[in-house]
């Protein structure tokens, strides 16, 4: 089975952008995730594409993989549109992991687009939350805030996790944030006025929620020997893991964690041949403050029930013992829905290669990306290890 | 134009909206809501025997929406100023979702009794879909 890497990463700004398409917008995070390879890397060369898409707003529905790769010049390559949700693009990541690893593909392209802020406030309703179990629990009157927020109180009520262990989530993403460049809204908060703010979907407030956002990212694999070719700053990734789950939280097993991270994570270990406690830092799926605490727990890093205090002894902040959300995360960052997942990966890519600017932690050799549909209907997990295999 | 429940579609399960039916497994006896395709328990491809639960449970968790409400729900937000969801566990044991009515939603709680009670869900198309919310049980 040949061993993959990452050779490119790239992402445009994540923001609001009325003057770019969902495919301007991939053009440029491709064409600067071939800037980002070390060496000379052709474009000919790349296989198999996967793009990852929700297709808010309508906009090109069908075939809308192929629409945004033959505007970045690779009509003639094959390319496939992956939804799932909000992890969409770390689905698209792991199945070109796949493809390379069958030995189908040599060089594969993973990416994802969404343009979620050009449309009226009316249009906007039909969109947000489509990703919520349509039948029973929209039609219970739930956006998707509301799904987060019912996750929220049932880790209350069951661990108490407070008011304010939600907020230090936004506190920590935010101060994170503030240092990218590409960072939708990239603001340092105060716990004040993170724990003051007003309220969404009770527990839940405004900075419990990530924005929604415009936005694309790219990220080119390829296998050792054309790794070995275009740098000798080689990230691997070691372990891939995919899990799906009931779409209906009323369905599941537990409403105070999301068991298709669990599964996932162990799945993505298992096949690194490593456990979470070799994980030096992650970018987690914080699309609400409840998210990123559940996270902690699902993927191992500490305790079932005990992710609020893991979090305020400091461990994820940045200089803490496993940083999380170096890149500022959803909440900050923000979530351009089919460009999230392939967008954590330019964090991992550069943290690991050292070149994360004043964001860069140390030296870093193994990193995670979560990336979760919907509120735990399908999730992807991926371990990065810098070195050659 | 995004998500969006079909008339027939909405028929299909009045039982489950008015009266939250639920379906007995007939390979395991797992109560499924709601009891469509595979059992939620053992996977089984069985049919379903119809239960009729009491329409009686506990709140498991519970939101009060203040911003934002799917488009269906926008203009009882406007009108009502929020809009309180629980998860319930019936007296039958399955975890059904629903719309508090009758009360001020912030005021019951994890644990607190509630009852089923035909509503007025929402308009759509001209035409208005009924369905069951909660209230709290006055004992």
């Amino acid at each position: 089975m040949a061993d993959v890497y990452v050779v490119g990463a790239a992402q445009t700004k994540f923001g609001a952008f009325p003057d770019e398409s969902y495919r301007t917008l991939f053009t440029e995070a491709f064409e600067s995730a071939v800037e980002s390879v070390d060496g000379e890397f052709d474009t000919d060369s790349i296989d198999e594409a996967y793009v990852g898409t929700l297709g808010v707003g309508g906009r090109q529905l069908g075939l809308s993989g192929p629409a945004v790769t033959e505007h970045a010049g690779l009509d003639g390559t094959t390319c496939t549109r992956v939804e799932n949700a909000c992890a969409s693009s770390g689905t698209a990541l792991r199945l070109a992991v796949l493809a390379i690893r069958a030995g189908v593909a040599d060089v594969a392209l993973a990416g994802g687009f969404e343009v979620m802020t050009d449309m009226s406030a009316d249009r906007t309703r039909y969109w947000l939350g489509v990703s919520g179990e349509t039948e029973w629990g929209r039609m219970s009157g739930m956006t998707f805030a509301g799904v987060y927020a019912h996750m929220a109180h049932a880790h209350m009520s069951e661990y108490g996790t407070t008011r304010e262990q939600l907020s230090r989530v936004a506190v920590k993403n935010h101060a994170n944030g503030a240092m990218n460049p590409n960072a939708h809204l990239g603001f340092e908060c105060s716990l004040e006025d993170a724990v003051n703010s007003t309220s969404v979907a009770d527990p839940l407030n405004l900075y419990d929620c990530c924005p929604t956002s415009d936005g694309a990212s790219a990220v080119l694999l390829a296998n050792e020997d054309v790794a070995s070719s275009l740098t000798d700053k080689p990230v691997r990734i070691t372990g891939t893991g995919q899990a799906s789950d009931r779409v209906g939280l009323f369905q599941r097993q537990t409403l105070s964690s999301i068991p298709a991270t669990r599964d996932a994570a162990e799945a993505a270990y298992d096949d690194a041949g490593i456990g979470p406690d070799d994980i030096e830092f992650a970018e987690v799926h914080d699309c609400f403050s409840i998210a990123e605490i559940m996270a902690y727990e699902d993927l191992g890093f500490c305790d079932r029930g005990e992710g609020g205090q893991y979090l305020e002894s400091g461990a994820t902040e940045r200089h803490g013992e496993r940083p999380v959300n170096l890149s500022g995360g959803l909440k900050s960052k923000g979530h351009p829905i089919g460009a999230t997942g392939t967008g954590q990966v330019v964090e991992v890519f550069h943290q690991l290669r050292g070149e994360a600017g004043q964001r860069q932690v140390g030296n870093l050799s193994c990193g995670l990306t979560h990336s979760v549909g919907g509120s735990g209907g399908a999730v992807a997990v991926h371990v990065f290890e810098e070195g050659w295999a | 134009m995004g998500a969006y429940i079909s008339l027939p579609t909405w028929w299909q399960n009045l039982e489950q909206r008015y009266r939250f039916v639920l379906g007995e497994c007939l390979d395991c006896g797992a109560y499924n809501f709601p009891a469509d395709g595979a059992c939620s328990v053992c996977s089984s491809l069985t049919t379903f025997r119809e239960v009729e639960p009491e329409g009686t449970g506990e709140i498991v968790t519970k939101t009060v929406m203040e911003e934002g409400a799917p488009p269906e729900f926008e203009s009882y937000l406007q009108r009502e100023g929020t809009i309180g969801v629980v998860i319930v566990e019936l007296d039958e044991g399955v975890l059904v979702p629903g719309m508090l009515t009758d009360c001020d939603p912030y005021a019951p709680e994890r644990g607190d009794r509630v009852e089923r009670t035909i509503r007025r869900i929402y308009e759509q198309e001209g035409i208005v879909r009924y369905g069951a919310k909660f209230r709290p049980v006055v004992e």
